[in-house]
């Protein structure tokens, strides 16, 4: 008998919503941690995985120098500069590094000046998705 | 770098990309190590096969 009354309420009780959880530290320093210093705020957070980034966002836009891709200006009249080079942004310390000491500048007639610019953009836009698991974690949610 | 080969140069994108992804998305190394070996493996794998259909294309 009490099995079938309980089988009948319902699984939550009625009220309000659940609260969305609380960020276990700030997330705008996880976001500028996570930004400047790729893993930086997975480490922050206690996730060891974050040295891997630390070690291989670097690395490919170091190699993506090395390969003479091209450190995009950020030019609104130009739609996909204007794109790579928010992808370049995305890097981080190692992008303010690069453009502090003027590298980066390009040379398209390079044989390896496209895949410099893949190594570049793609280590950009990988970071931003670290960021946003960092996100994640700080909310708690991985 | 001028003598750096396309396809040596492609397989070193794929691979920090596959450990990246790899990390990223799974929590176990083991997963982490699988996860990495498949997008590693597709990345080159959709280029072989793309690079075979653009060399009977006429272009």
């Amino acid at each position: 008998m009490a099995a079938r009354a309980s089988s009948k309420r319902p699984a939550r009780p009625a009220g309000p919503a659940p609260a969305a959880p609380r960020p276990a530290k700030p997330l705008a320093l996880v976001y500028l941690l996570g930004w400047l210093i790729p893993g930086g705020g997975h480490l922050w957070l206690g996730r060891t995985k974050g040295l891997v980034f630390m070690v291989m966002l670097p690395l490919m836009f170091v190699i993506g120098l090395a390969l003479e891709g091209r450190l995009f200006p950020f030019t609104p009249g130009e739609p996909l500069v204007a794109l790579a080079s928010i992808a370049n942004i995305g890097a981080g310390l190692p992008f303010l590094i690069a453009r502090t000491l003027g590298y980066g500048a390009g040379r398209a007639v390079a044989v390896t000046y496209e895949y410099g610019n893949a190594f570049l953009i793609t280590a950009g836009l990988l970071n931003a998705l670290v960021v946003i698991d960092a996100h994640d974690i700080a909310l708690g949610r991985k | 770098m001028s003598t750096a080969s396309h396809l040596l140069l492609m397989a070193l994108f794929a691979g920090c990309v596959a450990v990246v992804g790899g990390v990223l998305l799974k929590d176990t190394p083991r997963e982490q190590a699988r996860g990495a070996a498949e997008i590693f493996g597709s990345l080159v794998g959709a280029a072989f096969v793309l690079g075979w259909i653009i060399y009977f294309l006429p272009i």
